[in-house]
């Protein structure tokens, strides 16, 4: 089609309409999507699995599953992105809208291929299940250890106490960034997400952002000076399609990990306790039937509470996928929440079956970009979960007192979940002393390495938490 | 019956080993399936199928 001089066509003006002829007004960051999330997704799934929307400038939103599977494994006409200096093409990344106060990019999340992949073979040897595995022990600890703090008082907050503190402590003991640097860490991550940009408490979490930013830089210098095993040690010595990366796009890599590994997994650990506690029944079975039902259950938790409830993508190249003609430059919203809901896939969608099967949830997302710590994610979550079924059986959660997040835009997450339960005996060390001791065993054993340098699982010694020698 | 794992499509989500275990092993170092082997025994079969409905790449194919 001619372009006219001043503008666009008559025919380019009736292809726009033609072409986004399904619109609806979607807008995730309101709390009204939150309020209302299963009427606007059957809404969208009957009526426009693929709808054009006005907000944010303008953008597609997939919300049926077919859709969205078609559209993620598109990687040819789709772009991830976020060009940060204007070299490319001035992509945006995966946040709609793009965020305004800092312009950092969202490490290989935020890249195409094949600097993607490049970071991805890099990252792989620290994540995959098998290196997962080895962690299984210190998980054990911290989280016995958080239980431990709380075991005698018969009162804990499943956030504050436990769902904040395991993922960042394991986080950082995969990065290689000392254990006790959690603290630096663990709330400007939650708070950075729930809190509203134009709340009072915004400076200080931008403050404490600084200061955790800052730590990330010298943890980077400290390690390329002196290496010691982890994630960060694979960064630092990276070349990346032939190049040496410089250190802002290693700090995004690094932010990346500790957003990804952080906020989501609390976001699904206090959904689903929040949930057993509502359902006893369904506790009960669970922890007697873990053998056999664990596995599911995470799934389907995972699935209807999908931590991170979409990405962004831009479009590439013009195409049609799903029925849908896009054009190059448009900005496509993949909501892995919704299409985790289509009755098509999953049989009363909107009810948790914890021995579901087929269930091919999207909630790690799909192609190339498949969250890489989701082998961390799911054993981490697991391994809570029952050491609380396990010590704290008859816990109940006060739901007035839970605090949920107002917004279900970027992480669909929790701030609080209060508990009470019957005083139980403590069996080892407070949080404290078992992280320090798990900073040794790292230490000692080199538990960063990745997977192809160390096989064997963490040692963690006798039941006094004293490594046996070997 | 026969099963077969995309390697295109396969993205190392891991729900096929959770399901049947014995069918299908993850690499060490990215996680990405493969069938233990190409013959399904029969006590396997339903495990299997499951799997193919589970995965989300929609990688598994039985024949």
């Amino acid at each position: 089609m001619r372009k006219e001089k001043n503008g666009v066509s008559a025919e380019e003006v009736l292809d726009e309409t033609d072409r986004k002829n399904n619109r609806y007004h979607f807008d995730r960051h309101t709390p009204e999507y939150r309020h209302q999330f299963e009427d606007i997704t059957q809404e969208m799934q009957a009526r426009c699995p693929i709808a054009w929307s006005d907000a944010y400038g303008g953008h597609w939103v997939a919300a049926g599953n077919r859709e969205v599977f078609e559209l993620a494994r598109s990687a040819e006409y789709l772009s991830n992105d976020h060009d940060v200096n204007h070299e490319r093409r001035g992509y945006q990344g995966i946040t709609i809208p793009p965020p305004t106060n800092v312009q950092i990019q969202g490490g290989f999340l935020e890249m195409d291929p094949p600097e993607q992949r490049h970071y991805r073979q890099l990252l792989n040897p620290y994540l995959s299940p098998a290196a997962v595995a080895r962690w299984v022990p210190v998980v054990d600890e911290v989280v016995r250890a958080c239980l431990d703090e709380k075991i005698e008082t018969g009162r804990i907050d499943f956030v504050d106490d436990l769902a904040n503190v395991v993922p960042a402590v394991l986080t950082l003991a995969t990065m290689g960034i000392p254990l006790k640097n959690w603290i630096i860490y663990c709330e400007p991550v939650h708070a950075a997400v729930y809190t509203p940009p134009e709340s009072p408490d915004m400076p200080r979490v931008r403050q404490r952002q600084i200061e955790m930013f800052r730590d990330m830089f010298a943890q980077l210098a400290e390690i390329r000076a002196t290496p010691r095993p982890g994630l960060i040690d694979a960064l630092a010595r990276a070349t990346i399609n032939g190049k040496t990366p410089p250190d802002m796009e290693l700090l995004g890599v690094m932010a990346l990990i500790i957003g990804g590994g952080f906020d989501t997994t609390t976001a699904l650990t206090a959904h689903a306790l929040e949930w057993l506690a509502g359902h006893p029944d369904q506790r009960e079975r669970l922890s007697r039937e873990r053998d056999t039902l664990l596995n599911s259950a995470t799934e389907e938790f995972l699935r209807f509470y999908t931590p991170a409830p979409g990405d962004g993508r831009t479009i590439s190249a013009d195409c049609e996928i799903a029925g849908t003609r896009f054009k190059e430059g448009e900005r496509l919203w993949l909501s892995w929440a919704m299409a985790n809901r289509d009755p098509s896939v999953f049989p009363s969608p909107n009810q948790i079956d914890l021995a579901r099967t087929g269930n091919r949830h999207h909630s790690f997302g799909l192609g190339i970009h498949r969250c890489i710590g989701s082998n961390v994610a799911r054993m981490v979550f697991k391994r809570m979960v029952i050491a609380v079924l396990d010590r704290m059986p008859d816990y109940r959660c006060d739901p007035d007192a839970a605090v949920h997040y107002e917004t279900i835009g970027v992480i669909q997450g929790m701030q609080h979940l209060p508990a009470t339960f019957t005083p139980g005996p403590r069996l080892g060390d407070g949080l404290d002393r078992t992280i320090e001791t798990m900073q040794r065993l790292c230490d000692e054993q080199r538990l960063g390495e990745p997977v192809t340098v160390r096989k064997a699982p963490a040692d963690i010694g006798g039941p006094d938490g004293s490594a046996t020698e070997g | 019956m026969k099963v077969r794992v995309d390697p295109e499509r396969c993205q190392g989500h891991t729900l096929c080993s959770m399901i049947a275990p014995k069918m299908f092993e993850l690499d060490d170092i990215d996680g990405h399936s493969s069938p233990v082997s190409e013959e399904v025994p029969a006590d396997q079969e339903s495990g299997v199928a499951e799997a193919v409905r589970s995965c989300p790449e929609q990688a598994i194919s039985i024949s």
